[in-house]
């Protein structure tokens, strides 16, 4: 029995060390460029990694004896990318029909670890990404942080944050479809409110007071009314995916009204009240992206596209993210930036608007974004400069580890 | 007072004539001598602070910087990266309709059906193409001949560089509804097929009814010959494209949605010896040998990176359908579509296969020269050499850079297209106008 218990203890003991051994692992890249986002880019420097983490980096940083060193010197290295908003990998439809609120629903219950677009996604170079639930319901529900390891049997650890985000969808988007079916009562379960934009204002304004009565009484507990609170309250960043500029004007309305911060998604129009965001303080998450109104309802609404939406609203001192949003992920987020630059967007802005931005907004900036000492180590070894066209990404990191290689 | 104004009338017009006589009389030539930073030829190599000289919209020379002559107006490019315009070798954009109704069309043309209004073209001219083969869509099996045009002029004639050029046979059966066959039922012998059996078969009747009539023909002519009698009956005009494409007068757009159509596109060209350009689907790159043994041109569909799923494990492999072709030694060119970001323009679809291995010169070769031979203009475009034409584009930078613009384009020894003076592009790019806000009520409404 002594014996026995020895033994557990020593295999424990060894089991201990080998994962000590493992996570102490020292790696050291020497790039020929590191672009940490956060500081100046560094010629010719050192990252060391260890335990999943930065150790440190920089120009002068002596590299440890034992450490594994991966050279990179020919190639430019920087952050893993941040999505702000993706839609894989969810198994199944990401909209709830039976109601057009559902803010208590997670999209971590759908999320799929098996899922093989993560593959693609890592290959486009994107490490951290937020999952929302769907753009159908008026209030769609919570949204999770993840990072794009995979295949995992666990779910768990892959998500960074857990509700990183609560979906309001305001336009004509939380309307379509919604009509009360002809010659059937209007309680029918399809039928589903609002139709009309005045209604989608007018329930929300609603929630909100509802909300804002439960947090200030001692009701029964309320799974969505909880939600909402909290929301309110600033706990959960309120994610209003909106494009036409009366449509952002609205939300800006009562957000003030019920006085809560929010972040502005595909804003379409976003560069029509550029000032307006700005001067109260309101990211945004811009994407997808298109050069015309595809002529889809789901488009056609905020037509008047500008090509230079990011330009725009980053030169009014507006905090810009850029999402993939649903875009085909053979696009990837280096291209989307690439092309904000072409039309006008600063270039140091750009980047940013990939890596350190999204995590602010996503609130996990202490973890990702950024090449700093202490953060995950997730990162990219590119040919040449990441918004170039031709440069390819060679490489990626994932918490210390080597998720993807060029071959 | 009307008098004055009569005889200033037929003073301006008598000077207009006699300019415009003068201007006939001695064919005037028009000298151009073009200052550029960088020349990328794509005849030999670059050339850095070149000149290209052209008399009468025809390249004459290009080279270092030479002496200027006297006569030429000079374009001056010195900070611009000056390369031959792009070629577009397959669209059917820019139609009011691509495709009709009825499944054997050989004899319609785009040209009656070319929208010069339509934006596709002045976006074409912006991302900097100079040529295009306008053909009939996918979903006809003899759909009709190409127009080779350029994406400027008001009307299809001013655009026209060559009529009757390239036919589109499609072996992707129609995805139509049968009622929309019975409602364009005033064709003849028009039938539904939508599989690949039916499909194929309509065209070896086709082939062979044409024959038939061909033999038939013949022997109207040599009766009326052994006679002696007058013969003046015209090939069927209906029939004639088709013909044109036996005798190899016309080359054969092959459009193959799947991989296996390549097969077919290779037994139809074969047996009925047409010259053949191959319009790929998406998974075309994996008929790639065939391909190459038959030494085919290739348009490769604007989808360049396929992931290949394997239906057992799921695994997924990333294809780079450019790098397959291009390892193979297949001659191809390039398209575009408007359906993902990027996509659309040549340039990027170039800088694709760049990012994974394509040699960067045959890569620019894919969106200019190669796609000028494929529809038959490379005598006049495609590349900057002696005896061309002036069709080029003043660059801002590296081609295949995303931050490049063009920044002027001339076609036929003309400018065309300056990015200064683009207006629509400028309200794409700029801050809007503030709006103009309403006047504030002075009437007080109580109500």
């Amino acid at each position: 029995m002594r014996n026995c218990a020895l033994r557990l203890t020593s295999l424990s003991l060894l089991l201990a060390a080998s994962v000590a051994y493992s996570q102490e692992e020292t790696i050291a890249i020497k790039a020929g460029e590191i672009l940490t986002i956060s500081g100046a880019p560094v010629r010719a420097g050192v990252i060391l990694i260890r335990g999943g983490k930065i150790a440190d980096l920089g120009a002068d940083v002596v590299i440890p004896p034992d450490a594994r060193i991966m050279d990179a010197s020919n190639a430019v290295v920087m952050p893993g990318l941040v999505d702000a908003s993706a839609i894989a990998p969810v198994r199944g439809d990401r909209n709830e029909q039976s109601n057009e609120m559902t803010p208590s629903l997670r999209i971590s219950s759908g999320l799929d670890p098996q899922s093989k677009t993560l593959k693609r996604i890592l290959q486009n170079g994107c490490t951290t990404l937020c999952v929302m639930p769907g753009g159908e319901n008026l209030i769609g529900g919570l949204g999770v942080v993840v990072k794009t390891v995979g295949p995992l049997s666990n779910i768990n650890e892959m998500i960074l944050k857990e509700d990183a985000g609560l979906k309001i969808v305001m336009g004509s988007d939380a309307t379509v479809g919604n009509r009360i079916p002809r010659q059937e009562p209007p309680t029918d379960f399809y039928f589903r409110r609002p139709t009309t934009t005045m209604a989608v204002a007018w329930m929300l304004r609603k929630c909100f007071f509802d909300a804002q009565q439960y947090a200030a009484s001692a009701r029964e507990e309320d799974a969505d009314l909880k939600v909402i609170a909290a929301a309110l309250k600033g706990v959960i960043p309120i994610r209003v995916n909106v494009r036409r500029a009366i449509d952002i004007r609205t939300a800006l309305r009562i957000a003030d009204e019920y006085r809560f911060r929010l972040v502005l998604d595909e804003c379409t129009e976003g560069y029509k009240v550029a000032d307006e965001l700005a001067k109260k303080e309101v990211p945004v998450v811009l994407g997808p992206f298109y050069y015309y109104p595809t002529g889809s309802s789901q488009y056609d609404e905020g037509r008047e596209v500008n090509w230079n939406n990011a330009g725009l609203l980053v030169r009014a001192g507006v905090k810009v993210a850029i999402a993939s949003n649903g875009q085909d992920e053979s696009i990837g987020l280096l291209t989307a930036a690439a092309f904000a630059v072409r039309h006008g967007m600063p270039r140091a802005e750009a980047l940013r608007s990939i890596t350190l931005v999204p995590a602010q907004i996503l609130r996990v900036a202490d973890r990702v974004g950024s090449l700093e000492k202490g953060k995950d180590a997730d990162l990219l070894i590119l040919s040449g400069d990441p918004l170039a066209v031709t440069s390819r990404i060679q490489r990626v990191i994932l918490n210390g580890k080597t998720v993807y290689q060029m071959d | 007072m009307r008098f004055n104004f009569r005889t200033t009338f037929i003073l301006v017009s008598l000077v207009v004539c006699a300019s415009g006589a003068l201007g006939f009389a001695g064919p005037v030539r028009k000298k151009l001598a073009i200052q550029a930073g960088r020349i990328i030829t794509l005849a030999g190599p670059d050339i850095q602070d070149g000149l290209i000289l052209v008399e009468d919209r025809i390249i004459k020379t290009v080279g270092q910087v030479a002496e200027i002559p006297w006569d030429a107006e000079v374009i001056e490019a010195k900070d611009k990266v000056v390369m031959p315009g792009f070629v577009l070798a397959h669209s059917s954009s820019g139609l009011d309709a691509p495709n009709e109704n009825v499944p054997e069309v050989p004899f319609l043309s785009t040209f009656d059906s070319i929208d010069p209004i339509d934006p596709y073209f002045e976006d074409s001219l912006r991302d900097g193409v100079v040529a295009m083969l306008v053909l009939p869509g996918n979903n006809t099996l003899l759909g009709g001949t190409g127009t080779v045009v350029k994406p400027y002029g008001r009307i299809v004639e001013a655009m026209l560089i060559k009529r009757y050029t390239g036919l589109m046979i499609s072996l992707q059966p129609p995805v139509q509804s049968s009622q929309q066959y019975e409602a364009g039922s005033w064709s003849y012998k028009s039938t539904v097929t939508t599989n690949r059996m039916g499909h194929m078969q309509h065209l070896r009747r086709y082939m062979a009814e044409l024959k038939e009539y061909l033999e038939q023909y013949e022997q109207r002519k040599k009766d009326a010959q052994e006679q002696g009698k007058p013969f003046d009956e015209e090939i069927d005009p209906r029939k004639q494209p088709m013909i044109d494409l036996s005798n190899r007068k016309l080359t054969a757009f092959i459009y193959c949605d799947k991989a296996a159509d390549v097969a077919k596109a290779i037994e139809i060209q074969e047996t009925y010896n047409f010259n053949a350009v191959l319009v790929l689907g998406p998974e075309g790159y994996k008929a790639v040998d065939l391909i190459r043994s038959k030494k085919l041109p290739v348009i490769l569909h604007p989808n360049l990176i396929v992931w290949e799923t394997n239906e057992q494990t799921h695994a997924e492999e990333m294809k780079v359908v450019p790098l397959i072709f291009h390892k193979a030694g297949v001659k191809f060119a390039f398209q575009t579509d408007t359906s993902q970001y990027g996509r659309r323009y040549l340039w990027h679809q170039a800088a694709t296969a760049v990012r994974y291995g394509m040699e960067r010169t045959e890569a620019l070769k894919s969106i200019t020269l190669y796609p000028a031979q494929f529809i038959g203009v490379d005598d006049r475009f495609g590349s900057i050499e002696s005896g061309k034409e002036a069709s080029l584009l003043f660059l801002t930078g590296d081609p295949l850079e995303a931050q490049t613009w063009v920044d002027r384009v001339m076609i036929g020894g003309e400018i065309v297209y300056d990015k200064a003076k683009d207006v629509r592009l400028k309200k794409l790019l700029e801050k809007p106008k503030p709006q103009e806000t309403l006047p504030k009520s002075t009437d007080q409404n109580t109500d």
